[in-house]
């Protein structure tokens, strides 16, 4: 009797484990970052409103991603990867050509963020989330220290900052950092200004308390540091945990990264997922996405929807110089080795 | 006959072995040995150019950087998780099978909160820090996190259950009539300990030693987390060469650098503690 009920019991919940509304209409495989990348909610709109049921798949890295494209292509329809991933991908011939005539709210994209060096003709990727580095700076402290107030990377070498400063934990952007407050670009490949940058490099180590790249913000939050070098998504929590915390645009320029849309070659359902991206760039979804996901949106049509917090706050609603102050890590691939055996370096000392 | 029957049950271990570790083992070893391109995808064509690199002065240091963490981490143990397994293992079975219970509690946990909890503890805004502020004893916070110390901490913390349950194995099974008879003839306390008990549980010493030294060789997001990346290990170099660095042979020629150093380890073992089979390491 006992058995029966406990039978019972197993075939109760493996007949409940199975979703309801089994894909009526096909379904549509995307993959991308986690931690509600695509929020829960829309995509739940979606499968209600076209009863196609979307299967997210969540990855830590581009490199991941491209793996698993590479791997199985006709596995997936959909990935949103960051600017040099479209590159490579594209290069690597693993991405469609995208029909814009499917997706009538493509027209709500703003064409600041189209047509860059990753896809010039912007014909294989979209652009769906964008965040830039910057400085988050706490002024009343600097001052304390007796350091000039910090407008510019290189206010960071400050001899009154001893141990004072984070940064994101990653060759490419803090030599970026360098370079750009010694007046060059970043991925800079000849020799001269690259020792130039490395010399330079190693004189910011007294300052540098820690190398953080998932949460930066807390060391200012908990006062171990003063200024830090992060993404925006993480200077906004900053400065929404502790207001003293404000913004810093760096005069030298700043990195901006362009997440994207691009479609497998072989993805098995080109209609369902042009139906997700049409939907996704709709004014009234990409401003939700905007609220819940606190990324820059590309999305033109969504500006008059944003709510109000959102649209005041330059590091989330940016301005239009500030955009065009920033820059693309380009050719990583051909300084990284490079830069990587002088971040070790610099590291050990 | 009766060998070749104990064989045959072997095969199907061998199999599993073979396919879980063997196979992707070669695959290591021979990617270590192919170039890449500008993409970081991966072209068949045989270069030595990846040990070349390895063999840089700066790598090495990180090499040496790893050998120290991993060495101090297996000596702290060491003091630490000795007395602990000693006193466990002449305990009550009741309170004996509690004591191994706590010990592997921790076990339960992620290891990455448990980091977490060691920055809770020892942050500038942490618990240590606030206690002795509040009592006065301080005015300013201890800075106590992101330093090789606060690495090697966490890390000796982390690995402290392979110590203390390999030691506890080998003071288990001491023969106890050769202390009494330590005793007997005269032999006081300490005499006893250093030239009976340390001797006779050295292979119990030399298996802790070896599960706390190998992975504290990879032991990565420790020190990202608690030192504050302010120095760089094996472990973080093979995971930024693989990943963001897009150049996984060089992280595969690294990797064979590390088996080689946890190679050298383990053949220190099989010489102290004369286990050929490695059936030590697993009691």
């Amino acid at each position: 009797m006992k058995m029966r009920k406990t039978v019972l019991l197993i075939v109760a919940v493996l007949i409940l484990a199975v979703p309801a509304g089994v894909a009526a209409n096909g379904e549509v495989n995307l993959m991308t970052w986690g931690g509600d990348f695509i929020p829960r909610e829309v995509i739940e709109e979606f499968e209600k409103e076209t009863g196609i049921r979307v299967n997210y798949k969540e990855v830590t890295s581009n490199e991941d991603m491209q793996s698993l494209l590479e791997a199985n292509p006709d596995q997936y329809d959909l990935a949103v990867v960051t600017d040099y991933m479209v590159d490579i991908l594209r290069q690597n011939g693993m991405l469609a050509v995208l029909d814009k005539s499917q997706m009538p709210n493509y027209a709500n994209i703003n064409p600041v963020y189209l047509g860059n060096y990753y896809d010039p003709t912007s014909e294989y990727s979209i652009p769906y989330a964008i965040s830039i580095s910057l400085l988050l700076v706490n002024h009343e402290e600097v001052e304390k220290l007796g350091a000039d107030p910090i407008t510019t990377y290189s206010d960071l070498w400050q001899e009154e900052l001893r141990k004072k400063v984070v940064v994101v934990d990653w060759s490419v952007e803090i030599m970026g950092i360098v370079l750009k407050s010694l007046g060059y670009e970043y991925n800079e490949t000849d020799p001269a200004k690259v020792a130039e940058a490395r010399e330079k490099l190693f004189a910011l180590k007294p300052n540098i308390v820690r190398f953080e790249t998932n949460t930066p913000e807390d060391s200012l939050i908990n006062g171990e540091a003063v200024a830090g070098f992060m993404y925006s998504n993480q200077a906004v929590k900053g400065n929404a945990a502790d207001p003293k915390l404000q913004p810093v645009f760096p005069t030298e320029g700043m990195p901006i990264f362009i997440d994207s849309w691009v479609m497998s070659k072989e993805a098995p359902n080109k209609d369902g997922a042009y139906q997700f991206l049409d939907f996704i760039m709709r004014p009234e979804t990409a401003a939700r996405i905007a609220d819940l996901t606190k990324f820059t949106t590309p999305n033109k049509g969504a500006e008059p929807l944003l709510p109000d917090y959102y649209r005041d706050n330059p590091m989330l609603n940016l301005a239009d110089e500030v955009v065009e102050n920033t820059s693309f890590y380009i050719g990583v691939e051909r300084v990284l080795e490079e830069y990587e055996h002088i971040y070790v370096e610099f590291k050990l000392r | 006959m009766r060998t070749l029957k104990r064989n045959l049950l072997a095969v199907p271990i061998l199999v599993w072995i073979g396919l879980l570790v063997g196979v992707p083992m070669i695959f290591v070893v021979v990617l270590s040995f192919l170039s890449r391109d500008n993409l970081g995808n991966i072209i068949y064509q045989f270069t030595l150019d990846n040990y070349r690199r390895v063999v840089d002065p700066i790598y090495l240091r990180v090499f040496w950087n790893s050998l120290l963490l991993a060495l101090l981490t297996a000596l702290i143990t060491l003091v630490v998780g000795y007395p602990v397994a000693y006193i466990t293992a002449n305990l009550s079975p009741t309170r004996r099978a509690l004591s191994l219970g706590l010990i592997m509690l921790p076990f339960w946990i992620s290891s990455l909160l448990r980091t977490y909890g060691w920055m809770i503890l020892l942050g500038n805004a942490g618990l240590i820090n606030n206690v002795l502020m509040a009592l006065k004893l301080i005015d300013k916070p201890l800075p106590m996190m992101y330093k090789f110390g606060t690495s090697l901490v966490g890390t000796a913390y982390m690995l402290m259950p392979f110590m203390i349950v390999a030691v506890f194995n080998s003071v288990d099974k001491l023969d106890r009539s050769l202390l009494e008879a330590s005793y007997d003839l005269g032999a006081s306390r300490w005499k006893t300990f250093f030239q009976i008990t340390i001797p006779l549980t050295l292979p119990g010493i030399a298996g802790g030693f070896t599960l706390v030294f190998i992975p504290a060789l990879g032991l990565y997001f420790v020190s990202d987390l608690l030192g504050g990346g302010n120095t760089v290990f094996l472990g973080n170099l093979i995971h930024t060469m693989a990943t963001r660095g897009r150049n996984r042979p060089l992280a595969a020629a690294f990797s064979l650098g590390m088996i080689a150093l946890a190679l050298l380890v383990l053949s220190l073992y099989w010489k102290v503690s004369k286990d050929k089979t490695g059936e030590g390491l697993f009691q």
